[in-house]
């Protein structure tokens, strides 16, 4: 046990050794990318109309005049001290903006792979269980269709005969407008709980259960066909088929041995799901108007406000990462097969 | 029979849903919407419509244009008092009138406000050098020395970005910005923000007739469609965007012909044109950009790419400056074109090329092209080829001044009410060597143009005032015509939309809607 456990934390720290040096890639290339990139903050901020005096002036003051090796190492140090700097066009830290927009996206993120989880699984085991038949054929053609479906398509058609044509969801936002919002951790859901305030608990839900099921239906295709895919695999298995020769309930096989066997890749599945949503699901965030960290990339994006776009990408690089090393550890220890 | 059944579970179910999901809408307050979001509530920083919409709820000018283009007192308590020799400017204060934080308003607030936009406000440039410094010989008068005379300061008194704000409250913001609250004398106070939503009450302390309403929501959207889908849906009360895509524009417009909504309109003030690049070879040629001038069909762009809501304009100068609608641009004339290019060799088996840039992130620039190009497909194909460019709006903003683009699609909206905002950004030139700017405006906006007559003329248009001035500034408009460094195409207004049961939306001269007077009707 102990030997079994002295393997899996020195496979642990190979993997932590690796963050620093990804992370040091990761931003060098966000650092570089954006300078070659077309444009100018400073023209971002002050439009067409200003004069040479002007963006000069503000040059200097954004540090822009700077030698770029000179900006690159100020930016890696601050890096390392966890400063992301000012955003450029609203002067406030990166980081507040950051913390206020996150809980919003892990908020959505979290949502949506539940509701992909419930709808995906039942969908995988219905079409196993009906397999060749008409609902298995529907299943996976439901499975197929809605992992095809462009996420900003699905969000507008959801949009718009939810909210539009029928009326009966909010068209977009986190919170209705006129009332206050709980503010504690910035998880709305949670903070309502929180607060006890059962009117802004439903009123979370209710802005959060369109784009969270839309995103979860478009997400689930990959959990039913992952579902199927590995559970009849497992089923049809020398272990299975010894265990029923053996006389175990059927029940029993599936519960005890099949599934667990057959969740392996979907652990993998989740954990880079989650991972990709926690830096926010952007075309969904902008069609609904969605205030996370995607929309907010977006947003700085097109001011060119370096500093914000160097920022997000760098804490949510951090988070895919440190989201993947769990999974990868995770299933390390879950699954005996693989060897460390 | 099942089917029957379904659809009505169905039914039931949307009807049931319909009325019990998410809490009822409690509040009396009106819900106006518009794209994006606000950063900041500090007047030194607001650039964005929506901000400056916001702030001109919370706070009041000196001075304010009316629906006419009149000025008209707002803090002042009379019309600007100019000097003899033009250098100083004497503006009496109203009294009695207090900012949202119980402190009263006074010369003092000017003369912080103003200085405070000089030193820090990120749009400080409009004020370029004009102003000397500002006295305050009482508490309720303030006079303004001038470097130069300058006959623009009366529109420029109008900016919301110098809306006096509390110097008590703003104590430790006067060297920084203050981006979450706002401490103005105007109709509303702010009572919360956030990037996304922001509400106003109304300020029951108010100097003047107080709003027709019980408050404000704003909200921002995020994209096109869903504030026109809230609209639809009456999830908003009032949509505010000059920003909606075209089609829905249009869309919007039908519905309220059919008085399923309301129709504001503010008066045309965004100008589209096309910047030609007159320092050198085949736009140095005035034939040529004449030729390109009459090739215009500006109806039909306006029909097919803003479905007639855009006016055509052969002028620079927004109508309600200029105070009549005389064009002085050429009029579409292709045969006339192609006349003035085969004086110049062109057509007989000679081809004109030119390059052609829009800024690729607005889809109406790219139409604009299109359609252009296909008129002259159409008109004058064996004399003109124009070659399409996109490229992303803030790379042309940067590369303008270079010299890169031979013709190249932009807009312009003045940065205060007065034409001379409209001509000095496209016309002046600070040094002229053979009618090629070398230093001034006209090189940051692409067409490096420069004429001695137009330069005197903005000098005597500083120096006198009123229909003078204004006869001065129409014709530096008229030389500009001549010289065709830019072909103006369209002339735009703010529009706003109002669902049925509120009243309709006003805008003011300088194209901010008057949200006070927004009321909800009990039928």
């Amino acid at each position: 046990m102990s030997r079994n456990f002295n393997k899996l934390l020195n496979y642990s720290l190979q993997k932590i050794s690796l963050i620093p040096i990804m992370l040091w890639i990761i931003s060098s290339l966000v650092f570089i990318l954006l300078r070659v990139a077309p444009g100018d903050p400073v023209d971002a901020i002050l439009g067409s109309g200003a004069d040479e005096v002007s963006r000069e002036f503000l040059r200097n003051k954004l540090g822009l005049n700077e030698p770029l090796i000179n900006q690159y190492f100020i930016y890696i140090k601050n890096i390392l001290h966890l400063d992301f700097g000012q955003s450029l066009s609203t002067q406030e830290p990166v980081l507040n903006i950051i913390l206020k927009s996150l809980p919003a996206s892990l908020e959505l993120g979290f949502f949506s792979i539940l509701s992909a989880i419930l709808i995906g699984f039942p969908l995988g085991l219905i079409s196993l269980r009906k397999r060749g038949k008409k609902t298995d054929y529907i299943a996976r053609i439901l499975g197929i269709a809605t992992y095809a479906i462009p996420p900003f398509w699905g969000a507008m058609l959801a949009q718009l005969l939810f909210s539009v044509f029928f009326n009966i969801s909010p068209i977009g936002g986190r919170f209705p407008i006129f009332q206050e919002q709980p503010q504690i951790t910035g998880f709305l859901v949670l903070d309502s709980i929180l607060s006890n305030n059962i009117i802004a608990f439903k009123d979370s839900l209710y802005h959060l259960a369109l784009p969270s099921i839309t995103l979860g239906l478009l997400l689930s295709g990959i959990f039913s066909r992952s579902l199927r895919v590995n559970l009849e695999k497992t089923l049809k298995s020398d272990y299975v088929n010894a265990a029923i020769c053996r006389g175990i309930s059927r029940k029993r096989i599936f519960l005890n041995h099949a599934l667990p066997n057959a969740l392996l890749p979907i652990v993998t599945i989740s954990g880079l799901t989650m991972a990709s949503l926690a830096g926010g699901a952007l075309l969904f965030e902008v069609t609904f108007s969605w205030p996370g960290i995607a929309l907010r990339l977006h947003e700085a994006i097109s001011q060119r406000d370096y500093t914000l776009v160097q920022g997000i990408v760098i804490f949510t690089s951090m988070l895919i990462v440190s989201l993947n090393l769990f999974v990868d550890i995770l299933i390390a220890y879950l699954d005996p097969r693989i060897e460390y | 029979m099942k089917k029957k059944v379904l659809l009505s579970i169905f039914i039931i179910l949307i009807s049931f849903l319909q009325n019990s999901c998410g809490s009822k809408r409690i509040s009396k307050k009106i819900i106006v919407a518009s794209s994006g979001k606000i950063e900041s509530l500090d007047p030194a920083r607001a650039n964005t419509l929506k901000a400056i919409q916001l702030i001109s709820s919370l706070g009041d000018t000196l001075y304010e244009l009316d629906s006419n283009g009149e000025l008209t007192p707002q803090l002042a308590s009379g019309m600007p008092i100019i000097s003899k020799d033009r250098l100083q400017i004497t503006i009496n204060l109203r009294k009695n009138v207090f900012f949202h934080d119980g402190t009263s308003f006074n010369s003092n607030a000017i003369k912080f406000t103003f200085n405070r936009f000089k030193r820090i406000g990120t749009m400080n440039y409009i004020l370029g050098n004009k102003i000397k410094s500002i006295e305050t010989p009482s508490e309720y008068s303030v006079i303004i020395n001038l470097n130069k005379p300058s006959s623009s300061l009366n529109g420029l008194l109008t900016s919301v970005n110098l809306t006096p704000i509390s110097p008590s409250f703003y104590k430790e913001y006067s060297d920084k910005f203050l981006n979450e609250k706002f401490v103005g004398t105007g109709k509303y106070v702010l009572t919360s923000f956030s990037n996304e939503v922001q509400s106003i009450d109304p300020n029951l302390n108010y100097w003047g007739e107080k709003p027709l309403n019980n408050g404000i929501n704003f909200v921002g959207y995020s994209n096109s469609s869903s504030l026109f889908g809230a609209l639809k849906s009456k999830q908003i009360d009032v949509l505010l965007s000059n920003s909606i895509d075209d089609s829905q524009r249009k869309s919007l417009n039908n519905l309220s012909r059919n008085k399923q909504f309301k129709e504001g309109n503010s008066p045309f003030t965004e100008l589209s044109f096309i910047s030609l690049k007159t320092s050198s070879y085949p736009l140095s040629n005035l034939n040529l950009r004449m030729a390109l001038a009459k090739s215009i069909n500006r109806k039909l762009i306006s029909d097919k790419v803003s479905y007639g809501l855009r006016k055509p304009s052969r002028s620079i100068i927004p109508p309600i400056l200029k105070k009549d609608n005389k064009e002085v641009w050429p009029k579409y004339d292709y045969l006339e074109a192609r006349r003035l290019l085969q004086k110049e060799n062109y057509c007989n088996g000679n081809i004109l090329r030119i390059p052609l840039t829009y800024r690729s992130n607005v889809p109406a620039d790219k139409l604009i092209a299109l359609t252009w190009q296909e008129e002259i497909k159409n008109s004058l194909k064996d004399c003109i080829d124009v070659v399409l460019n996109g490229v992303e709006s803030t790379t042309v903003y940067k590369n303008l001044s270079l010299g890169i683009y031979t013709a190249v699609i932009l807009d312009w909206t003045g940065a205060y009410s007065d034409p001379e905002a409209y001509l000095t950004p496209l016309l002046s030139c600070n040094e002229i060597v053979d009618g090629i700017c070398k230093q001034g405006e006209s090189v940051y906006s692409g067409s490096f143009w420069g004429s001695d007559k137009v330069k005197s003329l903005f000098l005597e248009s500083e120096k006198i005032s009123g229909i003078k001035r204004l006869e001065k500034l129409v014709e530096i408009e008229k030389i500009a015509a001549n010289s065709i460094p830019y072909i103006p195409i369209w002339i735009s207004s703010q529009k706003a939309w109002s669902q049925s049961k509120i009243s309709k939306p006003i805008f003011n001269g300088a194209g901010i809607i008057s949200l006070s007077d927004l009321k909800l009707i009990y039928e």
